[in-house]
């Protein structure tokens, strides 16, 4: 696979945590394992957030990731729809909706106000600005991943390296707010990134031609975890 | 209506300073000027502080004007490298209340060198108590030297900590240069008519 300069910056700066889209806030539950002592270790973690990337990240995600990327590159303002719809149905938790939908709008702002200077794309009149129009009068959830896939394709990223970016960042994001909840070594940290990096590249591969009518969780813990977090007392996080 | 359209009020500084007992002081001052006001907790159990405000506000302010904002344990992030969260509250506001002129932005306690996210605040505060050791200032914090006003707060509690309050007016006054300092006692209100004074002319005028 070769991808020119100009996507792999963008999939940098997509996948990095300077990316100001409030990343740092959302913990997907794992701030409720941690509070119940359902995580004690790095081999804890791993196993979570590898269970987190295959029945979540993958079949959810990546999914709507994908036919948002699709629907971008055929112009086509229904099916991008119909996918943030879908992916807003099978997210259970409402605190999970939020994080996502909250990290959506932040991106497509921080594009809008950023992005005058992208020449390929008339990114006023273009897809992404009747979808931000959309998001804006609260047609449309506007799913993080979904405004990724739009976002991406409309900088030349392609659809596997958007899913990769985005499936890696999550690991990444979820990896910071554990470091930051509980006591792990950065070394540890980076060992568990290490070993998900092979469960990112199999999610993607498995799910980056997926129909989006595939799309579907199966965590009930997670969902349990998720849901039981809206009632916690110790709360850092906003997911 | 969006965030860019009222005034913001950012008040940070260490654990148990004082902010939430300002803010307390503040918000009626303010509501008794005219002004529709809206506060934001950062913190620990942010919803826990939010509920201790809407209780203490009573009728003052509506419930759905002040929010809790969770940081992510990260309460320097959170008005610092990326606000995008705080901002996003003060846009569900300004949806909500169209006519809203100011919100108060309170960080979790942090340490000195927490500084305000000027998209995030036109006007920073910074409060410190004397019971946290007369050196604070001379510490040279970003937060001490960088904000708009630094509040030295909780003067009654000098004589009992051993901070010579004239040792503090001085060493302020030494690393604040031109910028202003107020001492306060948020417990029995000396010293808050002259915050207020300061914010009325600094961001409610200007
Ligand atoms: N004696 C005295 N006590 C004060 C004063 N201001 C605040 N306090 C008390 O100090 C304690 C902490 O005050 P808060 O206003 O909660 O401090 P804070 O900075 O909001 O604390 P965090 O949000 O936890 O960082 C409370 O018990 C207040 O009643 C003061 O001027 N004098
Ligand atoms: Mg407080």
């Amino acid at each position: 696979m070769t991808i020119d300069s100009d996507s792999f910056l963008t999939a940098l700066r997509l996948s990095d945590s300077f990316l100001p889209v409030g990343g740092y806030t959302a913990s997907y539950g794992l701030e409720q394992y941690v509070n119940e002592g359902r995580i004690g270790d790095g081999d804890d973690l791993r196993a979570l957030l590898a269970g987190y990337l295959r029945r979540v990240v993958g079949p959810c995600e990546t999914v709507a990731l994908a036919n948002a990327h699709d629907a971008s590159s055929s112009d086509d303002l229904d099916q991008l729809l119909e996918v943030d719809a879908r992916l807003h149905a099978v997210t259970m938790p409402s605190e999970f909706r939020e994080s996502s939908t909250k990290a959506g709008a932040k991106l497509c702002e921080l594009l809008a106000g950023t992005e005058e200077d992208l020449a390929s794309v008339d990114v006023r009149t273009g897809l992404r600005q009747k979808f931000a129009t959309r998001i804006d009068a609260g047609e449309t959830p506007g799913h993080y991943p979904v405004v990724f896939g739009v976002v991406a394709q409309s900088r030349g990223l392609p659809r596997l390296e958007a899913c990769l970016s985005h499936a890696y960042s999550f690991v990444t994001g979820l990896l910071g707010a554990a470091q930051r909840l509980g006591r792990f070594g950065h070394t540890e940290i980076q060992r568990v990134l290490g070993d998900l990096e092979s469960v990112v590249v199999e999610i993607c591969d498995r799910h980056v031609d997926d129909d989006a009518t595939a799309m579907a969780s199966f965590a009930p813990l997670a969902e349990i975890m998720g849901m039981r977090h809206e009632r916690a007392g110790r709360r850092l996080f906003m997911s | 209506m969006g965030y860019r359209d009222v005034a913001k009020i950012g008040i940070g500084g260490p654990v148990g300073s004082g902010k939430t007992a300002l803010v307390r002081r503040l918000v009626p001052e303010l509501v008794d000027e005219g002004y529709e006001v809206g506060v934001i907790a950062n913190d620990i159990m942010t919803q826990e502080d939010a509920d201790v405000f809407r209780e203490s506000f009573g009728d003052l302010l509506p419930a759905d004007l002040v929010e809790g904002v969770e940081t992510g344990a990260c309460p320097h992030t959170g008005i610092r490298e990326d606000p995008s969260m705080n901002l996003a509250a003060i846009d569900e506001f300004t949806e909500r209340h169209p006519d809203l002129d100011v919100v108060i932005v309170e960080s979790g306690g942090d340490n000195l060198a927490a500084t305000f996210n000027p998209e995030l605040a036109d006007y920073f505060l910074f409060v410190i108590s004397v019971a946290e050791g007369e050196d604070i200032p001379r510490k040279r914090g970003p937060g001490v030297t960088q904000a708009d006003l630094l509040v030295v707060n909780k003067t009654d509690l000098a004589p009992y900590v051993d901070a010579d309050l004239e040792v503090i007016e001085s060493d302020a006054a030494d690393v604040r240069g031109d910028d202003p300092f107020v001492f306060t006692n948020c417990k029995d209100g000396t010293g808050v008519d002259e915050v207020l004074e300061h914010v009325d002319r600094e961001v409610l005028f200007a």
